[in-house]
């Protein structure tokens, strides 16, 4: 019983810190012995697996957003600058 | 000497229109034409070349700073664009901005780059004038996925190029509190490290990280939605 509570509060502590953590994780921030840690809780915890799964895909998806050049946005600078002497 | 010799002779020392004037005098007709080869002029990298162009814009070299208008506009207007209602309010920001730089670039210090330190500025402009959308829905900052919504991280690759898919992202973004949405712009849309984007937004990287994550987890959520509506 104490023993299944202990496991329970030691599977609820590292499951707060990896969803904490899975940011750096993907951003390659943290040490070989953090990511490990990630790892190993997410493999086993499937909330956080698929958090971490989705994430990877939302990060991509925001790196592919990008933006068309405005044409002109520098002309204008320079004009205003001129006019403001 | 002989026009190949224009380059053995810019490596003892002379320059190059001394060389090449030393080759040609020497050359007569009959002379076999080998490739004259010229060793590269050796290109000023790019973040020296800034440096010098701020540091000639300090000094009061308003065609310097021109170059440097030029080179930033663009990114400075697509990073305020996410900020602003439309493309023309982006526009007098941006301007808004580079006129501020420039009043005030005796005090860039340097100690970050001047791009970083021009976005603090034009984000800065953003929130003052107020000119921020006001979005039609305050995206939620709960991070804990949904329950119901299927497991979309192996979708096919493709369908993050889908523009609805696109436009959710978008929507998602302008719909996080500023203070959230300027981490995921700097960070993941513009590409700066957590030390540029945390430099811009003066804020530690720990603190940087903290909004960032929580950014990062509310437009995720936002995924969830976008598939479990598309599963429906």
């Amino acid at each position: 019983m104490i023993r299944r509570w202990l496991e329970r509060r030691r599977y609820m502590r590292e499951h707060r810190w990896t969803h904490a953590h899975l940011s750096e994780y993907l951003d390659r921030e943290l040490d070989p012995a953090e990511r490990e840690r990630v790892e190993a809780h997410a493999s086993i915890c499937p909330h956080c697996s698929r958090v971490l799964a989705t994430l990877r895909r939302t990060l991509e998806g925001m790196r592919l957003l990008g933006s068309e050049p405005q044409p002109g946005v520098a002309d204008g600078v320079i004009e205003r600058l001129r006019d403001e002497g | 000497m002989t026009p190949t010799s224009a380059a053995e002779s810019l490596l003892s020392g002379l320059g190059p229109i001394q060389a090449m004037t030393e080759a040609l005098r020497a050359w007569r007709i009959g002379d076999t034409l080998a490739p004259v080869i010229v060793p590269p002029m050796r290109p000023v990298p790019a973040d020296q070349e800034e440096e010098l162009l701020v540091g000639r814009a300090k000094a009061g070299d308003r065609s310097a700073f021109e170059e440097l208008v030029r080179r930033h506009a663009d990114r400075l207007h697509a990073v305020v664009l996410r900020f602003v209602r439309d493309s023309e309010a982006a526009e007098e920001v941006t301007q808004e901005a580079f006129l501020r730089a420039w009043r005030s670039i005796d005090r860039f210090q340097g100690r970050s780059r001047f791009f970083t330190w021009l976005y603090r500025i034009g984000i800065n402009e953003a929130k003052r004038r107020g000119t921020r959308e006001a979005s039609a829905r305050t995206v939620s900052l709960d991070d804990e996925p949904i329950p119901e919504a299927p497991d979309w991280s192996e979708a096919p690759e493709t369908r993050l190029d889908q523009s609805d898919l696109r436009r959710v992202l978008e929507e998602a973004i302008r719909a996080l509190p500023i203070e959230y949405r300027a981490p995921v712009i700097l960070r993941d849309v513009e590409g700066l490290t957590t030390e540029e984007a945390a430099g811009v937004m003066e804020l530690s990287e720990a603190a940087f990280k903290s909004r960032l994550h929580r950014a990062r987890l509310a437009v995720r959520r936002a995924l969830d939605e976008y598939f479990l509506e598309d599963r429906e």
